[in-house]
C-alpha cells in the first residue's frame, strides 16, 4: 500500500475549517470573559455628586485613568478582534472554496423527486415531464431566454435522467453508493495544506513545532503557575503576606498597622532605584513638622515616629513616611513626591485587606477592629484617630479642629450634622474655617453619605420559635440607611418612621421578605441595588463600600462569628432625585448556634469599610433553649386546639380516632424569651412576631 | 535487505534525548533552587539575646595572661538561666498563638509556604530550646528543671503587666494637662458670663433656634457681637 492513498488538502477545503475550528474554540469563551458585564463597581455604581475638586486632583484623576486603562484588558479585546477576523477570513475562504466541487450527476435533481421515489413514481412523473417539455409541445419562451436549442438539451437531460433510473443496475448504485457509477474508490483526506509536507518544509514544521511544545507550552505553564505561587488570596504579593503575618501583633493599633503595612514588598517595587531615596529628607521634615490638629503633621503618635526614625532608609522608610504624608494629607510641594504620595494609598489599602485576613485568622478583637478602622482611614485620607468631619470636602484638621472645640472626643460626622443647622453653620463658616459655598457643598456631600443605622438587631431560626442547640441561626439586622444630618425630609415623616412602633415595622419587612423567600431567589436578584460608590476625593481608585457584620464575644476579646461582607441591598437607598428613601434594609447572616443551651451575650459589629465613624457596636443576646422545649412546643401546636394537655382531652382525641387535626398553625404573639437581653438600644432578640406567620 | 535509514531513526532519538534532557535540567534547577531558598530561609525569631548571654557567661576565655577565666557567681548563672527561659516563654506563646492561624491561612493560600516552612523550623527550634533550657536548670540545681519554666511565665506575666501599666500612666500627664486646660477655659467662660451676663444667655438662644428660620438668627447673633 502507497502512501498516494492520502490526498492532501490542495484546494484548501477543509483546511479553514479547522482553522475557524480551533480559532473558535479559543475566540467565543474569550469573547464571553471580555463582553460579560463587568464586575467593576464604578462602571454601574452610583457616585455621590459633588463639584469638589481636592487639591492634586489632576494627579488622582491621572492614576483613576491609568487603572482603568490597565483594567481594560486590552490584550483579550485585541486577541478577540484578531479571532474573530481569522474566523471571518476561514469564513470567506470556505465559502469561496465550496464553489468549486464538482458536483455530481444526479438523475433525481434533474427529474425533481426524491430518492425514495419507488420506479413507478418515477415512471409516472416522467411522463408528466415529458409530455411538457417535449421540444414538439413546448414553446420557446423568450421571456425566460429560452430557445429551441435550451428546450431540446433540457429535454435530452430528461431522457437520460430517466433512463438512468429506469436501469436497474444504475439504481440500485444510487441507492447503495450514491453514485450512479457504483462504489467509488475511497480516499482519505488530510486537512493540511499540501506545502506542509512538500520536501524541503519539513524542518520548519518541526522547528514551529518543537517551538510550541517546546517553548510557549512550558512558558505558558510555568507563568501560569509561578503566577498563582507569587498571590495570595487576597491579590497582594506572598511575600507581603508573610511580612504582615510576620508583623502581627495582638496589641496592634492603627498606626501600628500602617507602620506594618510598609512592609509590603509591592512598595518596594513602585519605588525602585532612585525613587527609594529622593526627596526622602524633604518628606520627613514635612510629615515631623508640628501639625495644626495633631502633635506631628503627620497625624503620627510618638510611637509610630520611633518606628519610623529607625527604620534604615531605602524603600520600606519612604513608603511608611508616605503613607504618613498621604493620611495626613500633607502637601509636599514636589509633583514627584505628591505623585508618589497618591500611590501609595491603594497599594496600602490592598495589603491591608490581606492583614484583616490576617487579623482575622488570629481571632482576637481588637487588631481585627484596627486593621477595618485602617482600611477607612486609607480611603479617606485620615491620620489614625483623626475626626470623621475630615471626611468631608473642604474640612482641613485645623478647621475641625475648630469645630470640635477643646473636646477629648471627637464629634461624629452623624453628631455634627444632627446639631441645629444654625448652630452647625456658626462653627463652620467663618474667618480660617469655610466660606458659605464651601460650607454647602460639604454639607450636600454629608447629606448623601449612605450611613446605615441599625434599628433592630435579633436572631432567629427560619420557620422554628425557639433556637436550639446547632441549629442553624440567622442574625438578622434591620437598618435604614439615613445619611447625616438628613434634615431635607420632612421631619414628621422621619418622626413617624421612629415613633411607629419598631415591632410593626419589622412585621412588614417579615412579611415582605417571607414573600420574597417564597417566590425564589429571582426576583431577589432584580432588585439588587448598589450603593453609591464610596465619597474617597483623595484615594485614587474606584471603591464601592462594603459593610462588614460580625460577631465577638467581649470577654474572651475573641470573634465569635467571622465577618458577612454586604456589598448590596434589596431596596433602593435613593430615589431618583438623590434623596434617601430611608427604606428598611435587612442583612443576614446565617452560622451555627452553639452545641449547648443557655444566653450567650455578644458584640455586634456593623462596619462600613468605606467611611469613618459609621459603625455600629451593640450587644445582641442569643437564647440557646434546649432541643426538648423546641420538640415540645412543636407537639402542643400540632395537637389539639380545643383543650389543654388533660387526659381527657386525649382520651377523647384517640376515641374520635384523630391522632393529630391537620397543622393549624396559631398565631401566637406572646413572645417567650425577649426582654431581658439588651441595656442599650433597642434590640431585642426576639423569636416573637416572626415566629409563625411564614411560609405554609 | 536492511537498508536503515539512520538519518531518519536519528531524528526520533534526537527528539526524545532533547526532550528527556530538558525535563532532567528543569527538574535537577528547580530542586537546587529550592534547597538554596529553603536554606536561606529568615530565622523567625531575632537572635536569642539572653541564651547567648548565658551561653558566654557560661563558657567564659581566661583573660590575657591570666591562666583561669573568672569564676561567675552562681546566682548570676541561674538569673542569666531564668532570663532565658522568660525569652522563651514570650516565644512559646507567640508560637502558639500564630500556629492555628498559619495553618488556616496557609490552606486559604493567604500566605505562602516558606512561612509555614519557617514557622515549622523555628517550633523544632523551640523544643530544643525548651529542652536545653530543663537540663541546665538540672545540672545547676537538682530538679529545678520542673518548676523554671512555672516562675519563668509568672515572670513573663508579671513583665507583660507591668507594661501595660506603665503605658497607661504615661498617659497620665498629657491627660492632667488636658484636664487643667479645659477646667481653666471653662473657668474663664464663666467669669466672662459674669461679667457680660445678659449677652449670655441670649447667645444660648440663639443656638437652639433652628430650622427655616436659620438665616435670622444668624443675623441676629451676628448683630449682637
Amino acid at each position: 500500500m502507497s502512501g498516494t492513498d492520502y490526498s492532501y488538502d490542495e484546494q484548501g477545503q477543509f483546511f479553514p475549517i479547522f482553522i475557524a475550528t480551533i480559532v473558535g474554540i479559543v475566540t467565543i469563551p474569550l469573547t464571553y470573559t471580555v463582553l460579560k458585564p463587568s464586575s467593576d463597581p464604578g462602571a454601574t455604581a452610583p457616585r455621590i455628586k459633588t463639584d469638589y475638586r481636592p487639591e492634586h486632583a489632576d494627579l488622582i484623576d491621572i492614576q483613576r485613568k491609568a487603572q482603568k486603562k490597565k483594567e481594560r484588558k486590552l490584550k483579550r479585546i485585541l486577541t478577540v478582534v484578531a479571532g474573530w477576523a481569522t474566523i471571518a477570513f476561514m469564513g470567506y475562504l470556505i465559502y469561496v472554496t465550496a464553489r468549486t466541487i464538482p458536483k455530481i450527476w444526479n438523475p433525481y435533481d434533474i427529474l425533481g423527486i426524491s430518492d425514495s421515489a419507488s420506479e413507478r413514481e418515477i415512471k409516472s412523473h416522467y411522463k408528466q415531464l415529458s409530455k411538457k417539455y417535449h421540444p414538439d409541445k413546448a414553446k420557446p419562451d423568450p421571456a425566460k431566454n429560452e430557445t429551441l436549442e435550451t428546450i431540446n438539451d433540457y429535454y435530452v437531460e430528461l431522457v437520460k435522467a430517466y433512463k438512468a433510473l429506469t436501469d436497474e443496475e444504475i439504481r440500485n448504485n444510487f441507492i447503495q453508493f450514491g453514485h450512479p457509477d457504483g462504489k467509488q474508490s475511497f480516499s482519505i483526506g488530510i486537512a493540511l495544506p499540501k506545502f506542509i509536507v512538500t520536501d524541503g518544509n519539513g524542518k520548519y514544521v518541526i522547528l514551529v513545532y518543537a517551538a510550541l511544545l517546546g517553548i510557549l507550552l512550558p512558558y505558558l505553564v510555568g507563568s501560569w503557575w509561578y503566577g498563582t505561587q507569587r498571590m495570595s488570596k487576597e491579590k497582594v504579593l506572598i511575600e507581603s503576606a508573610n511580612n504582615l503575618f510576620r508583623e502581627y501583633d495582638e496589641g496592634l493599633e492603627e498606626g501600628g498597622i500602617v507602620s506594618a503595612l510598609s512592609t509590603g514588598l509591592e512598595f518596594q517595587n513602585a519605588l525602585k532605584g532612585d525613587k527609594a531615596e529622593s526627596g526622602l529628607g524633604k518628606l520627613e521634615s514635612r510629615i515631623l513638622a508640628e501639625g495644626t490638629a495633631t502633635p506631628l503633621a503627620g497625624g503620627l503618635s510618638t510611637k509610630d515616629r520611633t518606628v519610623l526614625e529607625d527604620l534604615d532608609g531605602g524603600a520600606r522608610r519612604k513608603a511608611l513616611a508616605l503613607l504618613w504624608a498621604y493620611l495626613g494629607r500633607v502637601e509636599l510641594d514636589d509633583p514627584a513626591l505628591n505623585q508618589a504620595k497618591i500611590e501609595v494609598a491603594p497599594i496600602a489599602h490592598a495589603l491591608n485587606t490581606s492583614f484583616t485576613a490576617i487579623a482575622l485568622a488570629f481571632g482576637t478583637t481588637a487588631p481585627i477592629l484596627a486593621s477595618y478602622l485602617t482600611g477607612q482611614n486609607l480611603l479617606q485620607a485620615m491620620p489614625p484617630k483623626a475626626s470623621p468631619l475630615l471626611q468631608l470636602p473642604f474640612i482641613t484638621p485645623a478647621i475641625a479642629k475648630a469645630i470640635e472645640g477643646d473636646s477629648r472626643t471627637h464629634l461624629s460626622l452623624q453628631d455634627y450634622m444632627a446639631l441645629p443647622e444654625a448652630y452647625r453653620k456658626k462653627l463652620a463658616v467663618g474667618k480660617g474655617l469655610l466660606t458659605e459655598a464651601q460650607y454647602n457643598t460639604a454639607m450636600s456631600v454629608a447629606k448623601q453619605l449612605p450611613r446605615l443605622q441599625v434599628e433592630k438587631a435579633f436572631f432567629k431560626v427560619t420557620g422554628e420559635k425557639y433556637i436550639i442547640p446547632s441549629s442553624l441561626v440567622s442574625l438578622v439586622v434591620k437598618g435604614r440607611f439615613i445619611p447625616p444630618g438628613s434634615q431635607d425630609i420632612p421631619e414628621v415623616n422621619e418622626l413617624d418612621l421612629e415613633d411607629i412602633d419598631p415591632d410593626e415595622d419589622d412585621l412588614d419587612a417579615i412579611l415582605g421578605r417571607k414573600k420574597k423567600g417564597v417566590k425564589g431567589a429571582k426576583s431577589e436578584e432584580e432588585k439588587i441595588v448598589q450603593p453609591p460608590l464610596a465619597f474617597a476625593p483623595y484615594f485614587a481608585r474606584d471603591y464601592s463600600p462594603r459593610w462588614h457584620v460580625f460577631l465577638t464575644d467581649s470577654k474572651q476579646g475573641k470573634i465569635a462569628v467571622p465577618p458577612f461582607t454586604f456589598t448590596t441591598f434589596d431596596k433602593p437607598i435613593y430615589d431618583e432625585s438623590g434623596k434617601p428613601t430611608f427604606n428598611m434594609q435587612t442583612l443576614k447572616a446565617q452560622f451555627q448556634a452553639p452545641p449547648q443551651a443557655g444566653h450567650y451575650t455578644f458584640v455586634m459589629h456593623l462596619i462600613c469599610d468605606s467611611y469613618v465613624g459609621f459603625d455600629t457596636k451593640m450587644e445582641v443576646t442569643l437564647v440557646v433553649d434546649e432541643a426538648s422545649k423546641g420538640a415540645d412546643i412543636e407537639a402542643d401546636d400540632d395537637i389539639s386546639e380545643p383543650d389543654e394537655d388533660s387526659i381527657a382531652g386525649q382520651m377523647q382525641a384517640m376515641k374520635s380516632g384523630v391522632p393529630a387535626p391537620p397543622k393549624k398553625k396559631k398565631n401566637k404573639p406572646e413572645s417567650s424569651d425577649d426582654e431581658e437581653s439588651n441595656t442599650e438600644e433597642e434590640v431585642e432578640d426576639t423569636s416573637d412576631t416572626d415566629t409563625d406567620t411564614d411560609e405554609e | 535487505m536492511l537498508g536503515v535509514d539512520w538519518w531518519g531513526l536519528a531524528l526520533p532519538f534526537a527528539y526524545i534525548a532533547v526532550l528527556l534532557g530538558a525535563l532532567v535540567t528543569f527538574s535537577s534547577m528547580s530542586r537546587k533552587r529550592r534547597a538554596a531558598k529553603s536554606a536561606n530561609l529568615a530565622p523567625w525569631f531575632p537572635p536569642h539575646l539572653q541564651r547567648n548571654i548565658y551561653l558566654s557567661l557560661l563558657h567564659l576565655e581566661p583573660e590575657e595572661g591570666k591562666e583561669k577565666a573568672p569564676a561567675v557567681p552562681d546566682s548570676v548563672i541561674r538569673a542569666a538561666l531564668l532570663r532565658r527561659a522568660v525569652e522563651d516563654i514570650h516565644r512559646i506563646i507567640q508560637i502558639r498563638s500564630a500556629k492555628q492561624a498559619c495553618s488556616t491561612l496557609l490552606q486559604r493560600g493567604s500566605v505562602g509556604d516558606d512561612l509555614w516552612q519557617r514557622f515549622e523550623r523555628a517550633e523544632k527550634e523551640m523544643e530544643e530550646e525548651l529542652r536545653d533550657v530543663v537540663t541546665e536548670a538540672n545540672a545547676l540545681t537538682p530538679n529545678w528543671g520542673q518548676t523554671i519554666f512555672q516562675s519563668a511565665n509568672e515572670i513573663a506575666a508579671g513583665t507583660l503587666l507591668r507594661k501595660k501599666l506603665q503605658d497607661i500612666q504615661s498617659q497620665a500627664p498629657a491627660e492632667k494637662e488636658w484636664w487643667e486646660r479645659r477646667r481653666a477655659s471653662i473657668q474663664s467662660e464663666f467669669m466672662k458670663e459674669l461679667e457680660a451676663p445678659s449677652k449670655g444667655g441670649s447667645d444660648d438662644d440663639a443656638v437652639l433656634i433652628n430650622g427655616a428660620n436659620n438665616t435670622a438668627s444668624i443675623r441676629k447673633k451676628k448683630g449682637k457681637k
